[in-house]
């Protein structure tokens, strides 16, 4: 009898069941995807940061970062910042993963977003209900925002108005003003609200972990649009061509929702515990972070397919948003 | 008596809260064994959710509900009266000889995890027989920081192999090495 941690059997297997798609889609996609994307997967388990050429579907790089890494965010500039929750350390990293700063927090840091307007980062504390504002430059703490009960995911919203955190033990999300930093709303979710985003529209998705299903709200009125029910364990949800994309952790699979009527459209099989999910810059493909697998699969976006499968490090998570567009 | 009941409150309030948190880093554990027998052999004696009593440490399987998803087993441990475990199956693939399923309750002084979920798979094995597959996904028993030795994510996850290997040590056994 063997011990295997992951790695090798679940890879090898999921590489060999799709070794013939993946030949015949290989110089299909590779002229199709040409954004100079870059994912950076945080791998909680082996505490690594992937580097992944999308264009080239290769791992360059593997980083150390020590701590128990889960929360990733990019900015503009080049940068990725990545949080620790094991030692409790906010690093800001250039493209290439050279560490260029850290901070030394406390409590359970877990989630990050970045807010390009003001050239903040927002880090959640899973354990004191509360946000840190950071200078994203020298990682100073500049204020301390009160939560509900463990905040997890962040988003920022794309017009730069609001700050969102899903505050799992509360059932909430808390909604700030991103020009003052006020709270602006406590709308109620489902049950234990993990991760979030906002949707190109404005719209907020937060997906619920305890109910199985996603709710969509109005940040500026609170209100519920809907409710769409996913699959078993709803974690991330990214957006492209009208189109929401949800993990389901224990589903395997990743539901693809329609923006417009909120219905389901399908749902696509992926690697194990599929967990962190980000946008190409060119909208194209989705890429998911599959946590017990070690891999992310690649998703083309208007077909629904998996079209590709690259290796991570032990435990990708990628909490985050985790595509950046080199130039 | 007072006392008493106030404490009750407070214990009420809190500990369901306790149940929903969690620490901050998932845990997974592999076990794998290769046994003699063929896939459909093997599968016949495990691919069961409701019958566990292929594991050692299992003295009784209770529940009903077959193998439809959301049936549930509570194992019982050991001995009639002993400690128990109640699990949800939320997967199953006969044709992939695969299930999987999620712990709703344990003591963490039975098994100290939180959050667990598990997949049982049957393959064939390269050069005959069947491989087994069991692998586990869970937090540490302990969902605040600085966990005591006992709860920390090492516990967790010698706990989880603790069950598996012998599981599977019985199941070689059993169906013999290939």
């Amino acid at each position: 009898m063997t011990r295997v941690w992951l790695r090798s059997w679940n890879a090898l297997a999921h590489r060999k069941s799709r070794t013939g798609t993946l030949v015949a889609l290989m110089t299909l996609v590779a002229t199709q995807l040409a954004a100079g994307d870059f994912a950076y997967v945080t791998n909680q388990n082996s505490q690594e940061l992937s580097i992944l050429d999308l264009d080239a579907r290769t791992e360059t790089a593997r980083i150390s970062i020590p701590g128990k890494p889960a929360g990733v965010a990019v900015d503009l500039k080049g940068h990725v910042f990545t949080v620790s929750p094991d030692s409790k350390v906010v690093r800001r990293l250039d493209a290439a993963g050279t560490i260029l700063a850290a901070a030394q927090l406390d409590g359970g840091p877990i989630g990050v977003a970045y807010d390009a307007r003001q050239n903040l980062i927002f880090v959640s504390d899973w354990y004191n209900a509360r946000i840190w504002v950071m200078d994203a430059e020298t990682l100073q703490t500049l204020q301390v925002l009160e939560t509900g009960s463990a905040p997890a995911g962040l988003t920022v919203s794309e017009d730069g108005q609001w700050l969102a955190s899903a505050d799992r033990d509360s059932d909430q999300v808390s909604i700030f003003d991103l020009a003052t930093l006020d709270l602006h709303l406590r709308p109620t979710v489902g049950a234990r609200p993990f991760g979030l985003r906002f949707a190109p529209d404005g719209r907020l998705f937060v997906a619920n972990v305890g109910t199985n299903d996603m709710t969509v709200l109005d940040p500026v009125s609170g209100e519920v649009l809907g409710t769409v029910k996913t699959g078993e364990r709803p974690y991330g949800v990214a957006f492209a061509l009208g189109r929401a994309f949800v993990t389901n952790q224990y589903g395997d699979s990743v539901s693809v929702i329609d923006l417009a009527t909120l219905e389901t459209i399908t749902t696509i099989d992926v690697g194990e515990y599929p967990e962190g999910i980000d946008t190409t810059s060119d909208g194209a493909t989705i890429v998911v972070a599959n946590w017990f697998s070690n891999t992310v699969s690649l998703i083309d976006a208007a077909t629904l397919e998996v079209v590709g499968e690259i290796e991570t490090a032990d435990g990708p998570r990628a909490f985050g948003t985790f595509i950046q567009q080199r130039n | 008596m007072r006392q008493l009941k106030y404490l009750l409150v407070v214990l009420g309030l809190i500990l369901p809260g306790m149940a929903f948190a969690h620490g901050p880093s998932r845990q997974k554990v592999t076990v794998t064994a290769e046994v003699a027998a063929d896939p459909a052999e093997v599968w016949s004696v495990i691919g069961n959710f409701h019958d566990m009593s292929w594991h050692p440490a299992v003295f009784e399987t209770q529940g009903e509900g077959g193998n439809d998803l959301e049936s549930v087993r509570v194992l019982v441990l050991g001995e009639a009266g002993g400690p128990t475990i109640t699990e949800s199956l939320y997967k199953y693939d006969a044709d992939k000889m695969s299930y999987s399923y999620y712990i709703d309750d344990v003591a963490v002084e039975v098994l100290p995890v939180t959050n667990y979920s598990s997949h049982l798979t049957v393959k064939p094995r390269d050069g005959g027989g069947s491989l087994i597959e069991w692998r586990g996904a869970f937090y540490r028993g302990y969902p605040n920081n600085d966990p005591p030795a006992e709860l920390n994510d090492e516990a967790a996850i010698a706990g989880v192999t603790a069950i598996y290997d012998a599981g599977m040590a019985a199941l070689v056994e059993r169906f013999g090495a290939p």
